[in-house]
């Protein structure tokens, strides 16, 4: 909070002297700039300064754990690339690229447990180029994004060919341009800004899209089982209430104790709500015909991290062969894979949730264990709904194609 | 630049209306238990967990949003300054604005150095004090925000102190020094509180009777972790300067604030529910607070997620971390056991094991050493076949191969020891401090002078044979420290590193003949803390009888003699107002003493007239006018013990017969109002009954008879004044006193020499002539404030 003001001061403190002002005329920026001066000079290194504070004091903020939640994160990370991209000097793709890259990786550095920072970052990278391509070949049909399995080898380096044919400049937009190294940037913001425009309306209407399918999962005097807090699956459960008649029942998610949160707000929604304890998910999974949970972070090979006690419901829903369904935005997609091998990626939280910092005498000899996240297995489940559409495990590496450039994958 | 913008950030931020949260270091510790750690660093740049300890305080203030901090260095000030500018604290985007301060090095104590954030005039709103030497996680913004809550609604709640609910045993938990915190349950404010020391024992906490009598429940915790976190309003620095005296923080100023009846201030505690927060003030702590931190109780102050060091840690299974950038060698036939930590660019070789350590950076350890709950250093190279266990090592130490470092041992930063050295459990060793330094080093480390001096008588020849160190003293002074506070040799043991001072708690309990003085003091107090609740005595007041006698003469006299000179000097009313209450702080006397004393004074300054009725009334307005507002003034208002007192003194005191214009003239000056009087009148201790036969008997009881007197003509007044009263008003010209009071008053006065008139004393009957007519009175009056002007 008090930072903000702090990055908004600075913003007006570095406004005058930037050469900025000029694009944004044309777009409808965030930035409210009223003087102009075009010291280039002092403006270089000026752009660089305050891009680097306010991806910084969001690094901190993330360091510090004063923004989380993958949603949040999300969009705080959006709002950052936003002022970065209004404030860049660019003459070409790769170097808008690079700025983009290298604030992302700051921001990723600091807290690499929210993946979904990094995923955004990949996500506004994807529409920049498609945009840019889109803008400097003006009317090319757009590249068709059906897969099938004969095109496979191909798909390994979709954007390959698109690279090459960027020296065949078409349209208005030229890289590179000699005599006004700003015009390509000049053209080009309003278009990017556009594009982040995109990626905001989306994370805004990220639920709206989850639960629109509510009703084609949860059928009428249905029990669904369902773990800790979660806006994802609380706005979904409450879509499906509208129109069908079914039972919810909510474990309390120790140590957090998220769930009685998620009860209290189903039930005062008209839901029938029971709060469980933990430790009875497995007796009462034969009477549960659906378990949907929501996820932290979706990997690349169909796994995902979820708060911990999602692996033990979904364990104990394969015994019973009870369908597991996750509920995700399309952001929690990230295209890494290999987190689970990170014994650290589950995020140990503070000891004090599970044992009191007052029990002076047992801090000395218990080692308290307080892993966060979960890491639930493909094999668990059966289905993601995102706001892309509902895919299987085995799927995903496909959506993961469709969000991000594979180039960006190791940011 | 850096601060520049962040300067510019800031004056933006006061224009607006969010003020600026200012907080206080103080980066010095004023005290030696790191010897000789710090004797080439401030305590605060020591390093845990591989980040300086004033990087860890930076981290939990930033947490809190504070964005000015003034950080106080005394020792190694030019270091601290150093170690600021080069941190990311300075960099533009911290959103922290660091002013270093230094300050004299004459500051010796946290009250030095408030005094001194006082005289710079440095805050401006309420802030944040912490010391430099805090690791925490506890959200500060919330103690501020409930204390500017506070605030509002009660002015005089100056401090909010953090504190943490531990158990008894807890390991952070300071063995040393703790405190007995006494709380209301309801508003958490701190009643009262009492420093508690491990040697020599506290054993008994005082509570004064007040605190039972004004809280029908309160809270007397033993369990609480003093975070020294203190959310402080602006006044406290310069309570700080007035009470020049206060030295802690804790066992003067808020022991001091809360025992005291005239400043009138509130303390409040805030018990934390979550977070963490420790100060390491002693090497124990610095063990135990390392251990919290690796078992993630500082969460998100962790070495994998917000390293304050910016280093990037890996966090695997047990809470072993180890530096990311893929620099650590680890052999594969070392054993890293659980809570470790280990520094970037370390070789660890074959055969060693690590056991809950924490190593540095660049640390080489050789092949089959074990160190066991040591915290070593960056830069430093332990040998082959080494064990060193509970200590710490400093930077670029030597040890060489097959040496044992026993427990408890400090080694300073550049020390060689080995090959084969054995210490001593407890050994402390630094290197000689080079020439330049010595030179340049104004500071008084007289005892490392001591130590360097003392070098030949000391046996080295265990330390093996390369080594260049110099023995600091072991075991206890030579001399018995006749030292009281915390900071005595045996009270010290509970706050070193590895010593379990099991000896001291069972010596503590059949104390030996080097004790037994101690022990009868203990019995003392114990006898008079019974005494003193079973008495319906004053029980904040605790000292012993005889004392108390004494020092009751010594004030008497005091009194006088501070009376005397200012009746002498003509010092203003509220200087002398002020000499008394310190002196009767200083001889600790009830407040009815001051008071008697100074009406005694007063009273025996009115210089008998003989025969010139007139003369003594003018002699008499002139001393109560002058001085009659001192009553009032040395602290608490109670006029109708001031009658009594006048009472009982004018009985004994050949000034009998003024007794009635003195209290005529006390009534004309506002210092007593007509109902003090009736209300006094109707005592049944001022009839003067179940007093002893005697002349001052009668005395007593002449003058009751005045003060009837007096009230039949208040009486007789009030239906006079009732029926003229607007005739009066109009025709009255506006007087000093300018209220309507005064006319009645006048004609008291005349009333009451007519009633004198009627008593058989010959002294009374000498005013009996000077009836004065309310003109005359006032045109005194003027006359009076004429002559004390000049």
């Amino acid at each position: 909070m008090i930072e903000e003001q702090y990055y908004d001061s600075d913003l007006h403190k570095a406004s005058p002297p930037s050469s900025t002002s000029c694009y944004l005329q044309s777009t409808q920026s965030v930035l409210d700039l009223a003087t102009t001066s075009n010291n280039k000079m002092v403006a270089e290194p000026r752009s660089a300064i305050t891009t680097h504070r306010s991806v910084e004091v969001l690094a901190s903020k993330l360091r510090r754990r004063q923004i989380v939640g993958s949603r949040a994160t999300a969009l705080e990370t959006l709002l950052v690339l936003r002022q970065v991209i209004s404030k860049a000097r660019f003459s070409n793709l790769e170097q808008l690229v690079a700025i983009i890259r290298d604030a992302g990786r700051r921001l990723v550095d600091a807290q690499p447990k929210e993946h979904s920072v990094g995923n955004t970052v990949r996500k506004v990278l994807h529409h920049i180029r498609e945009e840019v391509h889109a803008a400097t070949r003006g009317n090319e049909p757009a590249k068709p994004t059906s897969f099938s399995i004969s095109k496979f080898v191909l798909q390994g380096q979709p954007r390959k060919q698109v690279v090459l044919q960027k020296s065949e400049v078409k349209g208005t937009l030229r890289e590179n341009d000699p005599d006004d190294p700003d015009s390509f940037a000049r053209g080009l913001k309003p278009v990017l800004m556009e594009a982040i425009q995109d990626v905001l309306d989306e994370l805004e209407t990220v639920y709206d899209n989850i639960s629109k399918n509510a009703k084609d999962h949860i059928h009428s005097d249905e029990i669904v089982l369902t773990l800790g807090v979660s806006k994802t699956v609380e706005q979904f459960l409450k879509s499906a209430a509208h129109v069908r008649n079914y039972s919810v029942i909510v474990a309390e998610t120790a140590p957090s104790y998220d769930g009685r949160q998620m009860a209290e707000s189903l039930s005062s929604f008209g839901i029938s709500t029971f709060l469980v304890p933990d430790s009875s998910i497995f007796a009462l999974m034969s009477r549960v015909n659906k378990v949907i949970l929501g996820a932290h972070v979706i990997l690349a090979n169909g796994g995902m991290f979820a708060i911990s006690g999602s692996l033990m419901a979904a364990t104990a829903a394969r015994a019973h062969s009870t369908p597991v369904v996750v509920c995700a935005g399309q952001f929690k997609v990230t295209p890494l894979w290999n987190l689970y091998h990170e014994y650290g990626a589950l995020d140990f939280g503070n000891p004090s949730d599970v044992l009191g910092f007052e029990n002076g005498d047992l801090v000395d000899k218990v080692d308290v264990v307080n892993p966060y996240y979960d890491y639930v297995q493909p094999e668990l489940i059966v289905a993601y709904i995102t706001n892309d559409g509902d895919h299987p495990p085995s799927s995903i590496y496909r959506l993961l194609k469709e969000t991000y450039d594979d180039e960006d994958n190791d940011l | 630049m850096a601060s520049k913008s962040a300067s510019a950030g800031k004056e933006k931020l006061i224009d607006g209306e969010e003020e600026v949260l200012q907080a206080v270091i103080l980066a010095d510790s004023f005290n030696k238990r790191f010897r000789p750690l710090t004797t080439q660093k401030p305590r605060c740049l020591l390093p845990i967990c591989n980040a300086p300890l004033l990087d860890w305080t930076f981290e939990s203030l930033a947490l809190a949003g504070v964005q000015e901090v003034f950080v106080i260095c005394r020792s190694h000030a030019e270091l601290v300054k150093e170690a600021i500018k080069e941190s990311k604290w300075s960099k533009p985007g911290s959103g922290m604005k660091i002013v270093p301060i230094m300050t004299a090095k004459e500051t010796f104590s946290p009250g030095d150095a408030m005094r001194d954030i006082y005289t710079r005039g440095l805050v401006t709103s309420d802030f944040v004090l912490v010391m430099g030497d805090l690791v925490s996680n506890i959200r500060i913004d919330e103690v501020v925000r409930v204390h500017k809550e506070r605030r509002k609604t009660n002015n005089n709640a100056i401090m909010t102190m953090v504190v943490k609910e531990t158990g008894a045993r807890h390991r952070t938990r300071p063995r040393g020094e703790s405190s007995v915190f006494v709380l209301d349950p309801e508003t958490s404010e701190c009643l009262h509180y009492e420093h508690v020391q491990g040697y020599p024992r506290t054993k008994v906490v005082n509570i004064p009777r007040e605190i039972l009598e004004a809280h029908p429940e309160v809270d007397i915790r033993n369990d609480l972790l003093d975070c020294s976190i203190d959310v402080c309003s602006v006044e406290v620095p310069s309570l700080f300067q007035d009470n020049f005296d206060y030295l802690d923080i804790r066992r003067d100023f808020v022991h001091g604030i809360l025992t005291s009846d005239i400043l009138l201030k509130n303390i409040y505690c805030y018990i934390a529910e979550e977070g963490y927060a420790a100060r390491v003030q002693d090497t124990h702590s610095y063990d135990s607070i390392s251990k919290d931190i690796l078992s993630r109780w500082t969460f998100p102050l962790v070495p994998d997620d917000n390293h304050p060091g910016g280093h990037i840690y890996e966090h695997t299974r047990g809470n072993r971390y180890i530096a990311k950038d893929n620099t650590v060698v680890l052999a594969r036939t070392c054993n890293i056991g659980t809570n470790t930590l280990i520094g970037s660019s370390t070789k660890v070789s074959e055969n060693v094991t690590l056991i809950a350590s924490v190593i540095g950076q660049n640390c080489t350890i050789g092949a089959s050493s074990t160190i066991n709950n040591s915290y070593v250093f960056e830069d430093t190279v332990i040998g082959a076949n080494c064990t060193v266990e509970k200590s710490i090592i400093g930077a670029g130490v030597q040890i060489k191969d097959g040496s044992h470092v026993q427990k408890g041992s400090l080694i300073a930063d550049g020390v060689i020891i080995g090959p084969n050295a054995r210490l001593e459990p407890f050994e402390r060793l630094s290197t000689r401090r080079k020439e330049a330094d010595i030179e340049s080093d104004d500071d008084d480390d007289s005892d490392v002078d001591e130590v360097e001096a003392n070098q030949d008588s000391v046996d080295k020849t265990t330390l093996g044979p390369d080594t260049n160190a110099i023995v600091w003293p072991r075991g206890p002074p030579d001399e018995e420290d006749d030292e009281e506070g915390p900071e005595n040799y045996r009270n010290q043991r509970f706050m070193r590193l590895g010593d379990n001072a099991s000896d001291l708690d069972v010596s503590d309990e059949d104390e030996d003949s080097s004790s037994e003085e101690e022990t009868s003091t203990e019995d003392e107090d114990d006898f008079h803390d019974r005494e003193s609740l079973s008495e319906l005595s004053d029980v904040s007041i605790h000292v012993p009888a005889i004392s108390g006698m004494m020092a009751d003469d010594e004030f008497r006299t005091e009194v006088t003699q501070s009376l005397e000179r200012a009746f002498a000097e003509g010092h203003s009313v509220d200087n002398a107002a002020v000499e008394l209450k310190t002196l009767r702080m200083a001889s600790n006397v009830p407040l009815t003493r001051v008071k008697e004393a100074v009406v005694t004074a007063i009273v025996e300054k009115i210089t008998l007239v003989d025969g010139d009725a007139a003369t003594q009334r003018k002699e008499i307005s002139s001393v109560i006018g002058r001085w009659g507002e001192l009553i009032n003034k040395i602290g608490g208002v109670d006029p109708v013990e001031t009658v009594s007192i006048l009472q009982a003194h004018c009985a004994a005191s050949p000034r009998m017969p003024l007794f009635g214009q003195i209290l005529a003239a006390l009534y004309q000056e506002d210092i007593v109002e007509e109902d003090d009087i009736r209300l006094w009148h109707a005592l049944p201790d001022s009839k003067g009954q179940d007093r002893k036969e005697g002349v001052e008997t009668e005395n007593f009881q002449k003058c009751w008879m005045i003060g009837s007197h007096m009230i039949q003509q208040f009486d007789a007044q009030e239906s006079e004044t009732e029926s003229e009263e607007s005739s009066e008003e109009e025709a009255e010209p506006p007087r000093k006193t300018g209220a309507p009071s005064v006319n009645p008053k006048s004609k008291d006065t005349e009333g009451i020499d007519g009633g004198e008139s009627e008593s058989p004393s010959e002294g009374v009957s000498a005013s009996e002539t000077s009836s004065t007519h309310p003109s005359t009175n006032t045109s005194e009056d003027e006359d009076d404030s004429e002559a004390t002007d000049e």
